[in-house]
C-alpha cells in the first residue's frame, strides 16, 4: 500500500450498524420493520451472518412460562443473581418480551426447536439452531438493509456531543470508509481477551473507538467471566461445577453450593482456586450422581458442528479434570433504558453493552448466570436499538463529519503499516493474557494481587502506538491489541474501587457485600487521555424490588 | 488462544470456488484467491478450529486437525504443585 494514495470510499446512511451478528442484524431488522424509509447500513469485519458468537455452539434460548409474573421472576433475581446492582427495568422488561422475541425469531425465519428444559429457578431453556444469524442476514436483505463484510471500523465521528458517523478500512484491499450517519449502533460484541477458542472474536476495537470518542463505560470490573472446561481439549463442561470433587475424593461443590441455585457460578473458580492453593488439586468431575444436562447429541439440529466439535474432542479427556478459562466478556458500553449511550444518537446493542446496560446486575456479559441469555439480550437491545433509532432519525439532520477528525483517523488507521520498526501485535496479546488469565488475578482478586496486576499492564503499555504490522490482517490485529489492553485496564482499575463483594465480583480482601457503602455503579470515561473513575448510586427506591429490610 | 499449531488439509481435487469457507471464517484466517478461486488457509497459527470451514464445505475438502497439545492454558497450575 502506499502511504500517500489509500483508496477512499464515501457512504452515508441514517442508521449505521457496526457488527452483522445476532444483534446487529436485529437491530436492522427491526429498524427497517419501524421505519421502511430509513437507510440502513450494516458494516462487519468478517461476514454478517458468520461472524460473531450466536452461531458457535451453545444453541439454547432462556425461555420463560407465559404465566410467570416478570415480578415474580425479579423478586428471585434481583437478590440471587443481580445482586442488587442491576438497572432492575431493563431486567423486567427483557422478561416481558420473552415469548414476544421468540415469536418475532420464529417470523424472521430462525429456526426454534421448542424442547423445554429446566436450567434454574424459574426459567427453562429452549432450542435454537447454529444458522441463526444466516437467517437473520436474508431477512434484513430482504426488507432493504445493505450490507458491507470485510471492512472493520476504527473510529467514531463526533460532531459536539453528538454522533455523526464512523470511519474504517477494508481488511481486504486497504480502502478507506468514512460513513456519515445519523445514528449508529454499535453491535460489535465483547472483548474476551483471545484466550478461549470459540470466544475469540470479540477484540473489544470498538469498545475501544467509544471510549476515545468519550463515551462512558459502566461495570467493567464484571469484565471477568471465567469458566470451567475439560482440562486437555478446552470443551465446554456444562454444569460441572455441580459435581467438583478434589484429590481427596472430597465433594467440593459443597462448600459453595448448599441448596438449588443458578449455575455458572464465580464461587466455584474460586472454589478451584482455594483447593488447588491448599494442594487439594487436581479437581476433577465425578459422574455418579451427576446432575442430569442436555447433551449435545440430544440436540436434533446443528449436528455436523456438533459431530465435528465434541468427535474431535472425544476420548482425549479420560481423566476428567477441570480447571478454570477466563474468557471476560468486558461488554462495558454504557447505555440507558433505550440502548442509547452517554453519546447522542451512538447505541449498544448485545454483547458489546450487556454489562454497561445493567441488564443482568452484578453478573459478566450472558451467559453470566441465565443459560441462554446471550443471543435473547442481543436481540432485546437489537429490537430497542434500532426500534428506537429508527424514530429518531425522521426527525435529526443530516450530520456533519468534521474533515479534521477524518483525516487523523485515517492516519492512527494505517499507522502499523508504515512503521519502520516496533513491537508484534502478538507481544502485547501475550503480555496482556497473561496478566488476565490466572483467576487469581482477574477472578479471585485482592487489592494486592490487582496492583500486580496494573503495574504489568502499565508495563506492557510502552507498546502501545508501537506497535509494527506487515499487513492490513495484522492492522487490525494492532488496534485489537491495544483495545484488549484498554479493557484489561478498565477492569482492574474498576475492580481496585469496588471494596467488597457481589455476586460475580469476588475479593479476597473484602468478602462481603457492602450495601451501605457500594450499592453503586462505578462510571470510567476517557477525559481528556485520561481513564477517570466515578460513582453512581442505583436508584435503587425506584425499582421494584429493593433491600431486604434486615 | 493465539498462536497454536491446528492445521488444515485442504483436497483441491472437488473445491468449486465457491467461497463458503472464505466467509465461513469468523477471524480472517481464511484469505481468498480471487485469480484461482481457491481459499487460501493464511494465517494458520490464529485458527481456533471453530471447525465452521470444515462444515460449511458442501464438497468435503477441508479438514481441520486440531493439534490438541499446542493449546494452552493461561492459568498459574505450576505454582499449586
Ligand atoms: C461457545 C459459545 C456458546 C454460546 N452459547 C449460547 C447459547 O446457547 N445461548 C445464548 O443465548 N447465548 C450463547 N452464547 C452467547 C451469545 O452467542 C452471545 O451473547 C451473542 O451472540 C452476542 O451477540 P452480539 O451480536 O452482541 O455479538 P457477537 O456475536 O460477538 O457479534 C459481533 C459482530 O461484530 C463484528 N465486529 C466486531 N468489531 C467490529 C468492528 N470494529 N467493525 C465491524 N464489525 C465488528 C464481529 O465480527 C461480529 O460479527 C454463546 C457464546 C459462545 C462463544
Ligand atoms: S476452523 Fe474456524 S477459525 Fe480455523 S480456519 Fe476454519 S473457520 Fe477459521
Ligand atoms: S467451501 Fe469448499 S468448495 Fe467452496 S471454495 Fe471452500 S473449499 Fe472450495
Amino acid at each position: 500500500m502506499d502511504k500517500n494514495n489509500i483508496q477512499e470510499t464515501r457512504l452515508s446512511a441514517d442508521i449505521l450498524i457496526v457488527g452483522g451478528g445476532i444483534a446487529g442484524l436485529t437491530a436492522a431488522v427491526a429498524a427497517k420493520e419501524k421505519n421502511p424509509d430509513a437507510k440502513v447500513l450494516v458494516i462487519e469485519k468478517q461476514t454478517a451472518g458468520y461472524g460473531g458468537k450466536a452461531n458457535k455452539g451453545g444453541g439454547v434460548l432462556q425461555w420463560f412460562d407465559p404465566q410467570m409474573k416478570a415480578d415474580d421472576f425479579l423478586q428471585y433475581h434481583t437478590p440471587a443473581v443481580a445482586c442488587y446492582l442491576g438497572n432492575q427495568n431493563v431486567t423486567k422488561k427483557y422478561i416481558e418480551m420473552n415469548n414476544d422475541m421468540i415469536e418475532r425469531l420464529d417470523r424472521w425465519g430462525v429456526t426454534i426447536p421448542k424442547f423445554k428444559i429446566p436450567t434454574g429457578p424459574m426459567t427453562f431453556m429452549v432450542g435454537i439452531d447454529l444458522d441463526n444469524c444466516l437467517k437473520m442476514r436474508n431477512t434484513a436483505k430482504k426488507l432493504g438493509v445493505e450490507i458491507v463484510n470485510k471492512v472493520t471500523i476504527s473510529d467514531l465521528l463526533t460532531d459536539g456531543d453528538k454522533i455523526a458517523g464512523a470511519v474504517g478500512y477494508s481488511i481486504v484491499d486497504g480502502t478507506f470508509y468514512v460513513v456519515e450517519a445519523k445514528t449508529v449502533i454499535l453491535a460489535t460484541g465483547s472483548q474476551n481477551y483471545r484466550i478461549q477458542p470459540m470466544w475469540s472474536c470479540g477484540r473489544g476495537d470498538a469498545i475501544a473507538a467509544a471510549y476515545r470518542a468519550g463515551a462512558e463505560m459502566r461495570n467493567c470490573e464484571f469484565g471477568n467471566f471465567s469458566q470451567l472446561y475439560k482440562k486437555n481439549t478446552l470443551q465446554e463442561w456444562v454444569f460441572c461445577e455441580n459435581n467438583m470433587f478434589n484429590a481427596l475424593g472430597e465433594n467440593v461443590t459443597q462448600n459453595f453450593r448448599r441448596f438449588p441455585e443458578a449455575d455458572i457460578s464465580a464461587t466455584a473458580i474460586r472454589e478451584w482456586y482455594e483447593q488447588m492453593s491448599m494442594g487439594k488439586g487436581p479437581i476433577h468431575l465425578v459422574m455418579e450422581g451427576r446432575q442430569g444436562g442436555l447433551s449435545a447429541w440430544d440436540r436434533p439440529y446443528g449436528v455436523p458442528f456438533w459431530d465435528a466439535d465434541h468427535g474431535k474432542a472425544e476420548g482425549r479427556d479420560p481423566e476428567l479434570e477441570m480447571c478454570p478459562g477466563f474468557i471476560g466478556e468486558q461488554s462495558p458500553l454504557n447505555v440507558d433504558e433505550n440502548m442509547e449511550s452517554t453519546i447522542k444518537g451512538l447505541y449498544g446493542a448485545g454483547d458489546v453493552s450487556y454489562c454497561g446496560s445493567g441488564a443482568s446486575g452484578a453478573v459478566p456479559a450472558p451467559p453470566g448466570r441465565n443459560r441462554g441469555s446471550g443471543i435473547l439480550n442481543a436481540v432485546y437491545a437489537g429490537i430497542l436499538a434500532g426500534e428506537h433509532s429508527a424514530e429518531a432519525v425522521k426527525e435529526a439532520e443530516a450530520p456533519k463529519a468534521c474533515e479534521g477528525q477524518i483525516a487523523k483517523y485515517k492516519e492512527e488507521a494505517f499507522a502499523p503499516l508504515f512503521k519502520e520498526e516496533g513491537y508484534r501485535a502478538i507481544d502485547l496479546i501475550d503480555a496482556v493474557q497473561k496478566v488476565v488469565g490466572p483467576v487469581e488475578y482477574s477472578v479471585y482478586m485482592s487489592e494486592y494481587r490487582i496492583n500486580i496486576a496494573l503495574r504489568k499492564l502499565e508495563k506492557a503499555k510502552a507498546m502501545v502506538g508501537n506497535l509494527k504490522a506487515n499487513d492490513l490482517h495484522g492492522v487490525l490485529e494492532c488496534h485489537e491489541a491495544e483495545a484488549m489492553l484498554l479493557c484489561a485496564e478498565m477492569m482492574f482499575k474498576a475492580a481496585l474501587m469496588r471494596k467488597e463483594s457481589r455476586g460475580w465480583f469476588l475479593r479476597e480482601d473484602y468478602p462481603v457485600m457492602d450495601n451501605e457503602n457500594w450499592l453503586k455503579w462505578i462510571i470510567v470515561k476517557n477525559e481528556n487521555g485520561e481513564m477517570t473513575l466515578s460513582t453512581k448510586d442505583i436508584p435503587i427506591d425506584t425499582y421494584p424490588v429493593g433491600l431486604p429490610r434486615f | 488462544m493465539i498462536f497454536q499449531n491446528h492445521t488444515i488439509e485442504f483436497d483441491p481435487t472437488n473445491c468449486v470456488g465457491c467461497k463458503m469457507c472464505y466467509q465461513a471464517c469468523f477471524i480472517d484466517v481464511i484469505q481468498w484467491d480471487a485469480e484461482n478461486k481457491r481459499p487460501v488457509f493464511k494465517y494458520m497459527n490464529e485458527c481456533e478450529h471453530c471447525n465452521y470451514c470444515e462444515v460449511s464445505c458442501k464438497k468435503g475438502c477441508i479438514k481441520v486437525i486440531v493439534n490438541w497439545e499446542s493449546q494452552r492454558f493461561i492459568q498459574s497450575f505450576d505454582m499449586y504443585k
